[in-house]
């Protein structure tokens, strides 16, 4: 009977798209720049003969919520958003997106069940459903093999606890060569938090309660990275892409980042390069990781609902094609991924998709940008020496428990 | 002066010019370097392998062509809009001399004390109330001509300030009225003045920003500096195709100011700010 | 109806037609975003309710929050630091180029026109150049301060909280010191020759005749030059953006870029609005001030 009402409705739905002759547009934005899925996807969704024309936009990375935001307020807003996953409940908790629930439920393409628990739970918001994950990302170490070796390290066994990474990082520091320890990101914006987190809760803490005694361990040690020169000052004020950058034209032996960077790196890098699991305060202890990447999403207020959804269900069609064409991870379990043919890319592969079973979710919570702040602040206060990591992860508590109880 | 003085001087006067436009010097350098090139260290100051086909390459990927045109429409409805609003304005607050005329060049410059960063929200909501969003580069002009208009009112007030007074009068004595003497004999006066102003106004609409990038959705509608923007990104290490895109956007604007800069600098120091 | 008519052609009708529709154009596109600004600061806004005109009304809380906040008044004080080294630093690199080009040796003019070009690049391109020049590991300020021997060790200019508004500052300088330049420059122009003359006559040294004409005749230029360099510091939110986003830990956060980063980063608009409204206060009274002074001076 299910499969009945969904062809009756499929059909329904063509004959729909058939019946509004041709003039329809629906408007896409996302940050994805012209060798990224969405801007591809929207291309050939717009191409196909179905009467549907997209309007893709592109925007930063910075500017989703407040463009969106702002564009919704006043009656602008597109159709179809990608937006990044710990922003997506402040849109559906106030009703900004459309409820997905029913027609994924009916859809042929889509199934809720196929996706990984992390991305579903950061579209749902009480049980409904108020989009669908694009992809999925988490972070895991590079390494620069070669630099292994010459330090006279084994680039087989990549350190695997905290205390390990700081040695390391020691060990390939090499200030007259201007290459740094290791490379990561503890800027003062979303991506200060999302790398900063796994670290949290790999320890036993939260963004609920990032005072922890493992947090302030996890802290000092960024401390250590950088007061003793073994990441570059700039980790202050430089993103994942920019601190990547460094590694991948031999300025830094290690990285802290994700996916995105493989098929840059394939073609950069001059050396061999590798991943390894992120490591953990101390042999043994439970593993995490930090969830990222896009949702997509219906705007409550669009004059298309059917054909916005039927542009999401291409872009979920081809998720086959995101890791090979694109480099990045599908958010769901139902997908082979076959090998590239690029070694290193698809040794990689394993270990994302290992990491990616640690990955945790950041929120979901409607006030997420101002806990997250709270951490970013506490990070820069202490990693500039104004507070120590214990204090400025206590006034970060405080205020996150502001949020918490509103 | 001497002719020894002069040679000093002038020579002090290059030094000053190289230091100063160094930034200007890296950016054309920075374009033509190769990608490793850009980060070694020690910098090299001469590129020792140019690549000269870069802004080739980048106008063709970013389709500047498209870009550039956007910029040329905002940057001439902006200066069209300033110059026709705004030179009767500065003739009028040049030609009195009281408390009301006090008060509006004081409303003329508060009114600008915010930066467009925080102006584009209640812009975004009028002009989203007005429609006006449907005509997006337009809505841009206005938006800009409000920011620019006092600082061309401010100069160029100088230089109707610098016409005699006598010689209104006297073409008001002669059977003019106050069109026709404003028409021919004080404008043609303050005509240089204008035209500087106005072009000033040009090169700084063209380097618009936080307006464009707000209001104007329709990639095919933006002007240069969004599609730099979007292609800076908020990481990135394509440095040497970012100095291209810089390089070809502010090249035309630079040549045009050094071939004008005589009349311009002229037409600066004639009146403004007496 | 005809009186209006040739009140316009021919009489006040006419100024006011021609300073009226600036300054209803201004209003409306100026004064009532302004105003909006104003308006929000004592509402209580989120992202929903942004098109909205009509809001609850929460008196001063938002200002109070703001206060409370811990980072409030090392944002002044930079504001304050930035606003007055770069309009001091603007102004002194102006003024001794304006006097130095005012020498009139052969070529001034067309070398003094050069240096205009850093004012009309767009503030994105120029904020992109620093930035580069900036870098701290491979940026090539740091290459020419080692070379000259002033430095030992790479300056993080963009994240060493030490220099992290200095970065801001010096960019801002440069952007600035050519305008600064050229409006001295016409007030350099206005002072009559002769008065040189006579004090040479009478054994005035350059440097005499610095201090007792050319400094008390540019005195009105000065003011106005150091107003207009207010407005356009406040103004200043490109290079901030383009260099340092204010970081690290707010060390190179300033008001106007505070407001922003409140409104656009936290979805706080109402507590962005506040610092906005602060601002307008503060310029208002400098503005005051500006004006009075300029009233002791002696006219003509």
């Amino acid at each position: 009977m299910r499969y009945l009402t969904s062809i009756s409705s499929a059909v329904l739905l063509s004959v729909g798209a058939v019946a509004q002759a041709e003039d329809v547009t629906i408007t896409v934005w996302s940050l994805d720049k012209e060798n990224q899925p969405a801007m591809n996807l929207a291309r050939e969704f717009s191409e196909m003969d179905n009467g549907i024309t997209v309007d893709y936009r592109l925007i930063q990375f910075d500017d989703v919520v407040t463009e969106s935001m702002r564009a919704f307020a006043t009656g602008q807003a597109p159709d179809i958003i990608a937006v990044d996953n710990p922003e997506h409940a402040l849109f559906a908790a106030r009703g900004a997106f459309l409820d997905l629930t029913d027609r994924v439920a009916e859809s042929e393409i889509i199934n809720a069940d196929a996706y990984f628990p992390g991305p579903l739970n950061s579209v749902t918001w009480n049980d409904r459903l108020y989009g669908v994950p694009k992809a999925t990302n988490t972070i895991a170490l590079y390494y620069n093999a070669d630099a292994f070796e010459k330090a006279g390290l084994d680039a087989d066994s990549p350190p695997e606890t905290w205390a390990e990474l700081v040695e390391t990082a020691r060990t390939l520091n090499n200030p007259e060569e201007s290459v740094y320890g290791i490379a990561f990101s503890a800027k003062a914006s979303e991506e200060g938090t999302f790398q900063f987190l796994p670290w949290a809760q790999m320890s036993g803490g939260g963004y609920d309660k990032i005072n922890t005694d493992g947090a302030v361990e996890a802290l000092n040690l960024w401390k250590t990275l950088l007061d003793e020169g073994l990441a570059s000052p700039d980790t202050l004020t430089r993103g994942q892409w920019d601190s990547t950058g460094t590694f991948n034209s031999g300025n830094a032996a290690m990285a802290i980042s994700g996916p995105w960077e493989l098929n840059r790196m394939v073609e950069e890098a001059k050396f061999n390069w590798r991943v390894a699991l992120l490591p953990v305060p101390e042999e043994g202890a439970q593993r995490a990781s930090a969830m990222g990447d896009f949702n997509w999403a219906i705007f409550a207020n669009t004059d298309h609902p059917d054909e916005a959804f039927q542009a999401i269900e291409y872009f979920a069609s081809q998720d086959h094609r995101l890791f090979p064409e694109f480099g990045q991870l599908p958010a769901r379990s139902d997908i082979e991924l076959p090998p590239t043919g690029v070694a290193p890319k698809d040794a990689a592969l394993q270990v994302f998709l290992e990491q990616l079973q640690y990955a945790q979710a950041r929120g979901p919570h409607p006030e997420w940008p101002k806990i997250s702040k709270s951490i970013q602040d506490a990070i820069q206060l202490a990693l500039t020496g104004q507070m120590t990591a214990e204090d400025a992860l206590n006034r970060a508590q405080t205020s996150i428990d502001a949020v918490l109880a509103d | 002066m001497t002719r020894n003085m002069n040679r000093l001087y002038l020579a002090l006067a290059i030094i000053f010019a190289l230091v100063y436009l160094f930034p200007l010097y890296w950016m054309y350098v920075t374009a033509i370097k190769s990608g490793s090139e850009i980060f070694s260290y020690p910098p090299t100051f001469v590129p020792t392998d140019p690549q000269w086909g870069v802004f080739a390459h980048v106008w063709e990927i970013r389709d500047m062509g498209r870009f550039i045109w956007n910029s040329l429409v905002i940057a001439t409805g902006t200066m069209v809009l300033v110059a026709t609003l705004g030179t009767g304005c500065a003739y009028v607050l040049a030609r009195y001399r009281n408390g009301w005329i006090n008060l509006a060049l004081f409303l003329v410059l508060m009114l600008q004390v915010l930066p467009a960063s925080l102006m584009v929200t209640p812009l975004f909501v009028g002009f989203s109330a007005l429609g006006l969003l449907d005509y997006p580069r337009f809505a841009v002009i206005l938006a800009v001509t409000a920011k620019a208009m006092p600082f061309f009112v401010i100069l160029v007030r100088a230089t109707f300030m610098a016409v005699p007074a006598e010689l209104e009068e006297a073409a008001l004595v002669d059977g003019n009225s106050r069109i026709g003497a404003f028409w021919s004999v004080v404008l043609p006066l303050a005509r240089n003045g204008v035209l500087v102003s106005a072009i000033l106004i040009f090169m700084q609409a063209f380097g618009e920003f936080v307006y464009s990038k707000s209001i104007i959705q329709d990639v095919s509608l933006q002007p240069a500096s969004v599609g730099l923007n979007a292609f800076m990104g908020p990481n990135t290490v394509e440095w040497n195709n970012i100095m291209a895109y810089a390089s070809i956007y502010v090249t035309p604007i630079l040549a045009a100011f050094v071939l004008l800069q005589q009349r311009i600098v002229a037409g600066l120091t004639s009146g403004a700010l007496k | 109806m005809r009186r209006i008519k040739s009140s316009i052609v021919d009489g006040v009708g006419f100024d006011l037609l021609l300073v009226g529709i600036p300054l209803v154009f201004l209003i409306l596109f100026s004064g009532l975003p302004l105003l909006y600004n104003v308006l929000m600061s004592f509402q209580e806004v989120d992202l929903f309710s942004l098109g909205d005109v009509f809001r609850p009304f929460v008196g001063l809380d938002n200002y109070r929050a703001l206060l409370a906040q811990p980072e409030f008044w090392p944002i002044m004080w930079n504001t304050v630091i930035f606003v007055t080294c770069s309009i001091g630093g603007q102004f002194l690199l102006g003024f001794a180029l304006a006097v130095f080009f005012n020498t009139g040796f052969r070529g001034s003019t067309f070398i003094r026109g050069l240096f205009l070009v850093s004012w009309v690049m767009p503030g994105l391109v120029v904020g992109a150049t620093w930035n580069w020049i900036l870098a701290g590991d491979f940026g090539v300020l740091n290459y020419i301060l080692d070379s000259l021997g002033l430095i030992s060790k790479n300056i993080f200019w963009r994240s060493d909280i030490d220099y992290s508004l200095w970065a801001v500052v010096i960019t801002n300088i440069w952007l600035g010191t050519a305008f600064n330049m050229i409006l001295l420059s016409v007030g350099l122009a206005g002072i009559p020759k002769d008065l040189y003359e006579a004090a040479s006559l009478d054994g005035a040294t350059a440097f005499q005749q610095f201090w007792t004409i050319t400094v008390p005749m540019m005195r009105s230029t000065t003011g106005a030059v150091i107003c207009l360099g207010l407005i356009f510091t406040l103004q200043q939110f490109d290079l901030f953006a383009a260099i340092t986003s204010g970081g690290p830990a707010n060390s190179s956060n300033v008001a106007q870029y505070w407001a922003w980063e409140l409104s656009f980063r936290q979805y706080d608009f109402a507590r962005g609005a506040a610092i906005s409204t602060i601002m307008i206060a503060f310029v208002m009274i400098a503005s005051v001030f500006y004006v009075r002074s300029t009233r002791h001076e002696v006219r003509g």
